[in-house]
């Protein structure tokens, strides 16, 4: 319950964004109704609907994550939850889950009333729109948890950027690295899982660094980042190594048929 | 009264807030008894704000331990916090969230919420409900933060310079609530301030902080007790320097006559001399300007 109340609190003055959400629906609607042409405005329906849903969710992911923790640190308002009964993970739950709600919201009231004009619904069975609001969630998460984290290390100013730079910068290099290998062997189909795989544990490493950054920096800014950094660069770390341990196993036990071919193509 | 260390409301020792090079609170040790009303003073910068901020288990002290009713409040914050009304010295409730809001989020996470005093409370501050908190004045600001600290109905009241920019009857009406506060129920009080008059008629114990340093940890009677201001006028013969035996934390001697605080002995028995009530502010004046002479 009381991540619900952080929840219904994280909501309040934001409510505006849905009506925002519903406006850019209602117009796009609007545009599409008086197209002139049934069939392009069908085509044009189904993909604005889902490219507007889904890029809205997505920034108002990025600006709620960008803004969720790290501003009222500066602005010295953080300190009215922790005078609160409430443990860090409430606390960071409730905003996570508030920031998720009004995403998926938003997305849905910019994408419904296209959707509904081009009929595009009739056409999905019920586990294609599960994948697409999945895919959407998820992608909601990783921006908002990023975003969390990023706003946290710039407004901290601390010299532990350095330390977050060097991370992610190798963290880069080892994933093209690792790519790279598996594109010589042909391995695309691992290649993707690879990254779907650190994806996921990318994401759950922000998740982590999140929670810490309230549990133990608690009001404190510079070492809430000492945390975010210190986790990220072990997730990002050990990350890489898994990548690494996935990729030389694929490559040992690869098929010596899905070799590429001298010469083959490919960009680096 | 000697009461047992694990019982009591708050318990610092040898706490220690070191901010880079900054040695921000150097090895405070205080304790508060509960039904006490502890005043902590000081200068800006004395590293008050440090302490409260880990008091309440905002900040991790780099030295020392703090405990809130035997318990570690780092550790425990939660569970504390259920014991622990705060008034912010910034007022730090969500701007946008109205007051009627503010008491709806805050009575959901206590279970001895006391709606009838936080309505009554508001309602003697005359305090607009539906405005936003953001809106509010200053004054409006920390009388809602008083109610929703006293909402839970606390054993232990934290309250970080809560009359900081009020006018005189809206301080007037921060210390009324106390009062009654403190009549009707005894909670215990840990207050910093600035207020140095208002907090007389109030506190029990005092506590000064400067340059992070615990100068002074005395009840307010002892210190009067041990501390007498004295005047003479231009007319009479005083050389300060008879004075030296009464230990003077200060002293000022000119055309107009002279006066002193000192700090041991009676110091009637000198001729011409007056002594008067100090006030808390004179002392104050006199302890944190005495340290800042030998410091400089």
């Amino acid at each position: 319950m009381s991540i619900l109340a952080v929840t219904r609190r994280e909501w309040t003055g934001r409510r505006n964004v849905l009506l925002l959400a519903l406006g850019i629906g209602v117009i796009q609607f609007l545009g599409l109704y008086f197209e002139a042409d049934p069939k392009v405005a069908h085509d044009k329906a189904s993909f604005l609907g889902v490219f507007a849903g889904t890029a809205l969710a997505w920034v108002i992911a990025l600006l709620f994550g960008a803004t969720m923790v790290s501003r009222d640190l500066e602005e010295r308002r953080f300190g009215f939850f922790l005078n609160q009964p409430l443990h860090a993970a409430q606390i960071f739950l409730g905003k996570v889950l508030a920031g998720l709600g009004l995403a998926l919201l938003a997305g849905l009231l910019a994408s419904l009333p296209s959707v509904l004009l081009s009929g595009l619904w009739r056409q999905l069975a019920l586990k294609d729109v599960g994948s697409v609001l999945g895919v959407g969630l998820a992608g909601c998460l990783v921006l908002l948890l990023l975003l969390h984290a990023v706003s946290i290390q710039v407004r901290s100013r601390s010299l532990w950027l350095l330390l977050d730079l060097m991370a992610w910068t190798n963290f880069f290099a080892g994933v093209r690295w690792l790519s790279l290998r598996l594109i010589d062997a042909g391995a695309f189909q691992d290649m993707f899982h690879l990254w779907l795989g650190l994806l996921a544990g990318v994401t759950l490493g922000l998740g982590a660094a999140g929670y810490l950054q309230v549990a133990e920096g608690r009001a404190d800014l510079q070492r809430g980042h000492r945390w975010v950094s210190v986790t990220m660069a072990l997730t990002l770390g050990l990350g890489l190594l898994a990548g690494w341990a996935d990729v030389s196993w694929v490559l040992k036990h690869r098929p010596p048929e899905a070799k590429a071919q001298p010469g083959s193509s490919r960009i680096r | 009264m000697i009461s047992q260390r694990g019982t009591l409301p708050v318990d610092c020792h040898q706490v220690g807030v070191r901010y880079g090079s900054t040695q921000a609170l150097d090895q405070a040790t205080l304790q508060v008894e509960p039904g006490q009303v502890y005043a902590l003073l000081g200068r800006n910068g004395s590293g008050k704000t440090s302490l409260v901020r880990c008091l309440l288990g905002h900040q991790k002290p780099t030295a020392g331990r703090i405990e809130l009713f035997g318990q570690e409040v780092w550790t425990s914050r939660q569970a504390l916090m259920h014991r622990v009304g705060v008034v912010a010295e910034e007022p730090d409730a969500p701007p946008l969230m109205s007051t009627r809001q503010l008491v709806r989020f805050c009575g959901g996470l206590y279970p001895g919420w006391d709606p009838a005093g936080v309505d009554d409370r508001l309602r003697r501050f005359r305090v607009p409900l539906d405005l936003p908190f953001g809106r509010l004045s200053r004054g409006q600001k920390g009388q809602v933060s008083l109610a929703l600290a006293l909402g839970p109905r606390p054993a232990l009241l934290v309250l970080d310079d809560p009359t900081l920019g009020l006018d005189a009857v809206a301080r007037r009406e921060v210390y009324d609530e106390l009062l009654g506060e403190l009549a009707e129920r005894g909670t215990t009080v840990f207050i910093t301030t600035h207020d140095l008059a208002g907090i007389e008629g109030l506190a029990d114990r005092i506590g000064i902080l400067h340059q992070g340093r615990l100068l002074v940890d005395a009840s307010l009677e002892e210190l009067k007790t041990r501390h007498r201001k004295v005047s003479w006028a231009p007319t009479q013969a005083v050389d300060p320097r008879d004075l030296a035996p009464y230990a003077p934390l200060w002293s000022r001697a000119g055309s107009l006559g002279g006066e002193a605080i000192l700090t041991q002995g009676d110091p009637s028995q000198v001729s011409g001399l007056q002594v008067h009530a100090l006030s808390l502010e004179e002392l104050f004046v006199a302890l944190v300007g005495a340290e800042a002479e030998v410091a400089s």
